[in-house]
């Protein structure tokens, strides 16, 4: 029993296609990273997952259940959350704010119009708690424009992680990072998965090598492997058509 | 607690002030009153739109005149209609006409959105123009009764022909829809207000909807437009195209937000009033006040962007650092 599994997925933007009958498989409880080329389909992979695009053909099953075509709020409420390769946070708020709008959703708090939002003692100690799990508490009141680009990155994966997904899609959380940054983001992404299950998108081999349990390569629109570091890393397809005689 | 002193000191001076209004200036400046009232109204249904949503509409009148003119129709065609009821009704239309355009407009952003409001505006401009038996065309509908206020039969006092009571009845009514629309904005849905201004995508990830909140905002802004339109309707005892419906009516919103400043919930309110000084300015020395505000615009979008109260922010700021920096 997977908790994500794509089947026979095929996406193609009016000819173009992208993606060739993706057959992804992600266990309970693992970290699977996904790596390949530019251009390889990865993110619109992500994209079929998350309700951004409607595969053209395929299936999606999140626990068995089919969820092809569902709208990312749908997606969102099922425990599916995400991140992007593009920072997409509230950038006139501030990171208190930010954060604080994932915990309303958590709690189901949506069309709310008969109290204070800051006198909500329980949301905001909820929201701060996280802020503290995710190294953000001293720029709390910070707006979200002020923030380091490491730290916006942290913040990015701190809104996926908020609304207590079980499953959180990752794509390229250390995407643009200096060296103390990446490995910062690493450790913080590290305890956040921790129970949780977790698919990345990675370029960076030493990110995919250090955290993931097992590892998919996906080559225009195909997978060419999949399997634990070492299957792959050994895998003659993948050393000829990405890692190439890479030493890692 | 010392700042909570200060301020409900203040906020009693201006209570003191806005009760003392009538007493203190003639006639004249009480209905200027009245008229800086409901356009403030207004402006702020159109900012929480624009402000709070990032929905910039180019036909917001459309809510502020059907529901002057469902107050109008009421009060002519309704026999012994209380007043309430009356704008109410007029309240109702504005509603319901928001509640059939949300289908569409929640869908579309950017410059789909104000254009579609354009054309909305207008041909609801030409509606009223053309419907003549029922809007009376161009001569729009006027003199109609006005009923006396009560309420439950505790008190009553009439409006007709007396701008002291109707001062202080658009006091009381625009006054609370003010607090109602700023408390909108501070509820966890008004934080979620926001969030499709920023970030609308993040939003739908977080897991909201966003078509339906955008509804409920866009229903919302169409409840306080009307209000506005209803009294302003009274105010004149007059309701026609050009007063309400007219394409200008939308852009004096937009204008007293932008003077005023988006970005904060009172902007709209400083921009409306500093609208309203430059025109009694203006008037004394020539007719042609849009040559005044159009030349204060210009400066405005070039040299402060964030209006007035953004200005005000900057010049604060800009004290705070000075200070600091002689105190080392």
């Amino acid at each position: 029993m997977y908790i994500l599994e794509t089947k026979d997925l095929n996406h193609d933007f009016s000819g173009l296609k992208v993606l060739f009958g993706v057959n992804l498989q992600v266990k309970h409880g693992e970290r699977h990273a996904i790596i390949g080329p530019n251009g390889a389909g990865k993110t619109t992979l992500f994209n079929c997952i998350t309700g951004t695009y409607k595969p053209s053909s395929g299936k999606v099953l999140f626990k068995g259940m089919d969820i092809t075509g569902r709208t990312p709020h749908e997606l969102t409420r099922m425990g599916i959350g995400r991140s992007f390769q593009i920072t997409t946070i509230f950038m006139n708020l501030t990171v208190f704010q930010n954060v604080r709008l994932a915990v309303l959703s958590k709690r189901g708090i949506r069309f709310n119009l008969f109290r204070f939002v800051d006198k909500m003692k329980d949301i905001t100690e909820e929201t701060e708690e996280i802020l503290r799990r995710v190294n953000l508490i001293e720029e709390r009141d910070f707006p979200a424009s002020a923030l380091s680009y490491g730290k916006t990155r942290a913040l990015e994966v701190a809104l996926a992680f908020a609304t207590d997904p079980e499953l959180v899609l990752l794509d390229e959380f250390t995407a643009g990072m200096s060296r103390d940054e990446t490995h910062a983001a690493v450790e913080l992404v590290r305890k956040l998965t921790e129970g949780k299950t977790a698919v990345l998108i990675e370029h960076d081999m030493d990110v995919v090598f250090s955290l993931a349990d097992r590892i998919t390569v996906l080559h225009y629109g195909r997978i060419i492997a999949s399997g634990t570091p070492e299957e792959v890393r050994s895998n003659q397809d993948v050393k000829d058509a990405y890692l190439g005689d890479l030493e890692v | 607690m010392k700042d909570k002193i200060t301020k409900i000191s203040l906020w009693l001076m201006v209570a003191m002030f806005l009760l003392a209004y009538p007493k203190l200036f003639g006639m004249y400046y009480v209905n200027l009153f009245v008229t800086f009232m409901v356009f403030a109204v207004f402006s702020l249904s159109f900012n929480m739109l624009l402000g709070f949503t990032g929905l910039l509409s180019f036909g917001h009148a459309i809510f502020f005149g059907i529901s002057g003119y469902g107050t109008a129709l009421a009060l002519r065609h309704i026999e012994g209609i209380p007043l309430f009821p009356a704008i109410g009704l007029g309240v109702l239309a504005a509603v319901i006409l928001a509640v059939v355009l949300c289908p569409v407009v929640v869908r579309v952003t950017g410059t789909a959105f104000a254009m579609v409001h354009l054309a909305f505006g207008q041909l609801m401009y030409v509606l009223a123009l053309k419907l003549r038996n029922i809007t009376g065309g161009e001569d729009g509908i006027g003199n109609f009764p006005i009923p006396n206020v009560s309420l439950f039969g505790l008190f009553s006092f009439p409006l007709k022909n007396n701008p002291v009571n109707f001062y202080y009845f658009a006091l009381v009514i625009l006054g609370i829809c003010t607090w109602l629309m700023w408390f909108f904005t501070k509820t966890p849905f008004g934080q979620i207000q926001v969030g499709i201004r920023d970030n609308t995508k993040r939003i739908d990830y977080l897991g909201f909807k966003v078509p339906e909140s955008k509804s409920v905002i866009y229903v919302t802004s169409a409840f306080f437009a009307g209000v506005a339109g209803s009294i302003y309707g009274l105010f004149h005892n007059l309701v026609s195209a050009d007063g309400s419906l007219n394409v200008l009516v939308s852009f004096t919103a937009i204008t007293a937000t932008l003077i005023g400043g988006i970005g904060s919930f009172f902007g709209p309110i400083w921009g409306t009033a500093i609208f309203q000084i430059l025109e009694e300015l203006t008037i004394r020395f020539t007719e042609q006040v849009e040559l005044v505000t159009g030349i204060i615009m210009i400066i405005v979008i070039m040299y402060a962007p964030r209006g007035f109260t953004g200005f005000l922010a900057t010049l604060k700021l800009k004290w705070q650092l000075s200070r600091a920096k002689r105190r080392g």
